[in-house]
């Protein structure tokens, strides 16, 4: 049984969500712009290219940022390749609706997208299931969409970017908290569009001039949203929130939470609704992607770095494909202690996603 | 092209041009042919690093800094891993951002017009 956390999927143009839209935003998607409405994207490229080379399918535009992956390439080339059983799919460039200063028309755009990522994969590929896709900047319309398609069973989650305007845990985003803790559906907070529109340069040193700079910081925007979350008390508040970290490594959590618990003893009474130190929320409540999966020279300076965060527990395998950085997982599963291995191959992620139990493990 | 116990035979004018790559089957293992300054070399289908199928990566041009400027190499004379795209000589195997690891190549030779590859080392 393998379960994978975290696989890309995207339309191949934005024109493709065409058909799922309301006609007023149809028609500021064709006539927008120079060739239709465009995306903000990073200002970084990645020197050698985004994705997997050997999964590129460029359909009719050359120069998308993220590559079309078609339902056979997907099974082809990964689910089928490795033995997942489970697929767990994040957006590539739907991610950035989140960012667009345009909340009304980032809302539109991100019902059309789930309901083209129903129709078009989650309704067509038992394997896969779906996040939610939603404006977190509008978080009012964000807990519209969640209700409206939360209770499909190929949507198991909702989705946030490491990139926004403000950290999710404060009280402007309490209707998205609100509306997943209703549905009992998790949240997954994934590093994407730091710096990108509305969202805050990807660390307050200012922008990094290069793709590899941005890429080794591109989590500082999840370490802002999980104190955040920590900090005002959302696991108090709605106590059924179970929140995933992907995308973001290992290591730095246990160096965020050592000095979160330390500087909680001090300003508790900042903060008093955290009745519990920080890490106990976390145990019960997150979760993370085991991708990147660091890689010292040495894989136990690893796990010794990383026993604090009990990822026996926490940790749920991710692949990150068609990503350059994808994780193989026959490869990251292998180099776990063999006590772990059931549990971040499928377990774990069960529990979390409240899977049903598989039939034959 | 024929294949038989430890080595491959393919005419010469199959050989792939520079920049391209030939997949061969030698004794039952993927192996990649490449050419270099007009030199033929081959190369193992996987990637050292995590076991991807490294032949389906590009072929390219290594950018290098040099006399603190950034230049260009030897034409066409890297691949690059289709995955995490690190980068291999083609002529040696050589990992160029870990020197730990090194992809396995094979002999090359030429038998007339014939060019034979084979689980051999190369010379």
């Amino acid at each position: 049984m393998l379960i994978d956390c975290d696989i890309h999927l995207g339309y191949e143009t934005l024109a493709d969500l065409l058909p799922y839209l309301d006609a007023p935003t149809r028609e500021l998607v064709v006539s927008s712009g120079t060739n239709g409405l465009a995306m903000p994207t990073y200002p970084w490229n990645h020197p050698t290219g985004w994705d997997r080379q050997d999964v590129y399918e460029r359909g009719d535009v050359p120069s998308t940022d993220f590559v079309f992956i078609s339902l056979d390439t997907l099974r082809e080339r990964h689910l089928d390749a490795y033995g997942v059983d489970l697929g767990i799919v994040e957006p590539d460039e739907a991610a950035v609706f989140s960012v667009l200063p345009n909340a009304q028309l980032a809302g539109r755009l991100c019902s059309a997208y789930n309901d083209w990522l129903l129709e078009r994969f989650l309704q067509e590929e038992r394997r896969l299931r779906g996040m939610i896709v939603v404006p977190a900047q509008y978080p009012e319309a964000a807990a519209r969409e969640i209700r409206r398609v939360g209770g499909h069973d190929e949507f198991i989650g909702v989705f946030l970017p490491g990139g926004a305007r403000v950290p999710y845990g404060n009280p402007i985003y309490d209707p998205i908290w609100e509306a997943a803790n209703e549905l009992g559906l998790p949240v997954a907070v994934h590093t994407h569009y730091e710096s990108v529109g509305i969202a805050g340069p990807v660390t307050a040193a200012g922008m990094p001039d290069h793709y590899v700079e941005y890429h080794t910081l591109c989590g500082s925007g999840m370490y802002g949203h999980f104190v955040s979350i920590l900090c005002h008390g959302i696991f108090e508040r709605f106590p059924d929130t179970r929140v995933a970290m992907v995308e973001g490594g290992l290591v730095p959590f246990v160096g965020l939470l050592w000095r979160l618990d330390t500087n909680w003893k001090a300003c508790r009474s900042e903060i008093p609704w955290c009745r519990r130190r920080p890490s106990e929320y976390v145990w019960d409540h997150v979760r993370f992607g085991s991708q990147p999966f660091e890689s010292p020279d040495d894989p136990q300076q690893l796990f010794a770095a990383i026993e604090f965060l009990r990822p026996w527990d926490t940790l749920l395998y991710a692949s990150d494909f068609p990503h350059w950085d994808f994780d193989e997982p026959e490869q990251t599963l292998r180099q776990l202690p063999s006590e772990w291995r059931d549990n971040v191959r499928w377990r774990n992620a069960q529990a979390f996603f409240r899977l049903p139990a598989p039939a034959v493990v | 092209m024929s294949s038989g116990g430890r080595e491959a035979r393919l005419p010469l004018d199959e050989a792939p041009a520079e920049g391209s790559v030939r997949m061969l089957d030698v004794g039952g293992h993927r192996v990649g042919l490449y050419r270099v300054d007009d030199t033929l070399y081959a190369l193992a289908d996987r990637c050292p690093h995590r076991g991807a199928p490294l032949c389906s990566g590009r072929v390219a041009t290594p950018v290098e800094a040099r006399d603190g400027l950034i230049a260009v190499g030897k034409p066409r004379s890297i691949v690059r891993c289709p995955w995490h795209k690190w980068e291999y000589e083609i002529s040696t195997g050589r990992c160029l951002v870990d020197e730990r690891l090194r992809v396995r190549t094979y002999a090359v030779a030429l038998d007339g017009e014939e060019v034979v590859v084979s689980l051999d080392r190369p010379a």
